[in-house]
């Protein structure tokens, strides 16, 4: 057992490896909040609407993860759903909770028959989810912009003047979500040190927290993490596979739909054309840095990634302009780490995969040599 | 297992129909309107004028009193069905009167119009003396091109 002795500085070199990158964004922060300017409470009331607005979508991506279909970038998927459910309730003017509920309702259906879809295509697809499911949303975005630009107001009705184009149908750029602004995060705040907490909407992520916690236990949940470990294995346990994982999908779309509405009644602007593109994008980052990987991700890497990330959001233009006298730097400068983490953080788990395999075996090897 | 079968399908159809329920109950809910409150004379089916009162303080359920003078309109906008309307005023014998009525809006109307002289006048009857569906007056607005005979230079010649 003496070669599987891990000495200290060893141990430490795995933990830096393990969270390179957290640990580079911390670094990052704790650079940039100084350069800022910004205040402490500023910055904590600014996470906090930033927790508050991305933690649901970003949780919808930990069910797929479980069950080994890595990043869903198929979320978007969902985000179109909320986004049509909040069209239609702009329509109606339904207002406040009851319009947030009513789009949910709306976005569920959708959201279900475009996960249903979505996991049928990744199910042919195995070992390449990732990829797949971020095509799958472009390809998506292209009916959904057909559907809305000229479905719309033509062939579904919508008698709103105020959504529909001049032209007598398509939906405009822009929908003003005054109805539902902040209708989830004003319904129940506390007020502490100056910084205002939207309590309704904690309570709701952490309810969503619970479920899964829960969801982890019950028959399916085994099920699925079974079949991220090892779906060959699975099969022969009696499990359905396939089924499993479109599932997940399911879960993750439907979750995603809630999840762009809460994000949405916080900004109070419904971009139609582009809100949900970029989404994915930022949830799946917002959660790799919070320390997740590929192949496994928790809670705990949510919140820590909507904090550094979002934090590197707040501080970076700021930032920017005081150490190089242009914001536009800090604007570019965040986007290019958005999708530079992904990239790192895809490269850093093959290089850990490879690593533990070759610790694997080392193991092995040694265990065999001491049994001789 | 066709018993098991049967009561799944059943628990997730009645699943269903409550969602269905709870999306239908959320419509009447948080549906808004706007109630247009109008202090203006008006002639009755009867004959008879309804007079503009000279200042009366309207609130439609909880939200802010408004003050309307003579030939005045505001606006109140609320959600959900049914609602309750306070008429405040002093009559001609300088006595404080307090009215109270209560009017459901028609299901799908996005504005109403209740006019107070009707309502002060016709205490007892229906809503359906005083609020009405509002239709908004259209302005037809010409097609420039249409417009024949417009000079849109009119320097032209001396430049």
């Amino acid at each position: 057992m003496s070669a599987l002795k891990i000495t200290k500085g060893e141990s430490i070199k795995r933990f830096v490896a393990n969270n390179l990158v957290p640990l580079l964004f911390l670094l990052i922060c704790i650079f940039g909040i100084p350069l800022s300017g910004y205040s402490a409470n500023y910055l904590i009331s600014e996470v906090i609407v930033r927790i508050s607005r991305n933690a649901f979508l970003i949780i919808s991506l930990l069910i797929p993860i479980m069950a080994g279909m890595g990043l869903n970038f198929g979320m978007t998927l969902g985000a179109m759903a909320g986004q049509i459910g909040l069209i239609y309730i702009s329509d109606w003017g339904v207002v406040g909770i009851p319009g947030m509920v009513l789009a949910a309702i709306i976005s569920t259906p959708i959201s279900i028959l475009l996960g249903w879809w979505c996991g049928k295509i990744l199910n042919m697809a195995k070992g390449r989810e990732m990829v797949t499911s971020y095509i799958i949303g472009f390809f998506m975005n292209g009916i959904y912009q057909l559907v809305v630009l000229y479905g719309m107001g033509s062939l579904i009705p919508v008698r709103s003047p105020s959504l529909v184009l001049p032209r007598g149908y398509g939906i405009r750029n822009t929908v003003n979500l005054a109805g539902i602004r902040k209708s989830l995060d004003s319904l129940l705040t506390i007020k502490l040190f100056g910084i205002t907490f939207p309590i309704a909407t904690v309570a709701i992520i952490a309810l969503l927290c619970f479920f899964i916690l829960w969801f982890k236990k019950t028959k399916l949940g085994q099920d699925m993490r079974a079949v991220g470990q090892d779906m060959e294995v699975a099969r022969a346990a009696g499990i359905q596979v396939e089924r499993t994982r479109i599932v997940s999908i399911i879960i993750s779309t439907v979750l995603a739909g809630y999840g762009m509405i809460i994000y949405l009644q916080n900004i109070g602007t419904l971009n139609t054309y582009n809100s949900h593109s970029q989404i994915g994008m930022f949830s799946v980052a917002a959660l790799l840095v919070g320390g997740a990987s590929v192949a496994k991700a928790n809670i705990r890497n949510v919140f820590l990634g909507v904090i550094l990330f979002h934090l590197m959001f707040i501080i970076s233009p700021m930032a920017g302009k005081n150490l190089i006298g242009q914001a536009q730097l800090g604007e570019y400068f965040r986007v290019f780490v958005s999708y530079g983490v992904i990239t790192v953080s895809l490269v850093l788990y093959e290089i850990r995969k490879k690593r533990e395999q070759g610790y694997e075996g080392a193991r092995l090897a040694a265990e065999q040599k001491e049994s001789k | 297992m066709k018993l098991r079968c049967g009561k799944k399908l059943l628990i997730r159809l009645v699943a269903i129909v409550v969602v269905i329920l709870v999306g239908v109950m959320m419509y009447f809910i948080g549906r808004e309107h706007t109630v247009l409150l109008d202090n203006k004379t008006v002639t009755l089916a009867s004959g008879t004028e309804a007079k503009a009162l000279k200042l009366v303080t309207v609130q439609v359920d909880r939200t802010e009193a408004l003050e309307l003078a003579a030939r005045d309109r505001d606006k109140s906008v609320v959600t959900n069905q049914s609602h309750k309307i306070t008429v405040s005023y002093t009559d001609a014998n300088w006595n404080e009167v307090t009215i109270t009525k209560k009017f459901k809006i028609p299901v799908g109307e996005d504005m109403v119009i209740i006019s107070i002289p009707t309502l002060v006048a016709n205490q007892d009857a229906g809503q359906d003396i005083w609020l009405t569906k509002y239709v908004a007056p259209k302005v037809e607005i010409k097609n420039p091109q249409d417009e024949k005979g417009v000079i849109t230079d009119e320097f032209s010649f001396s430049i």
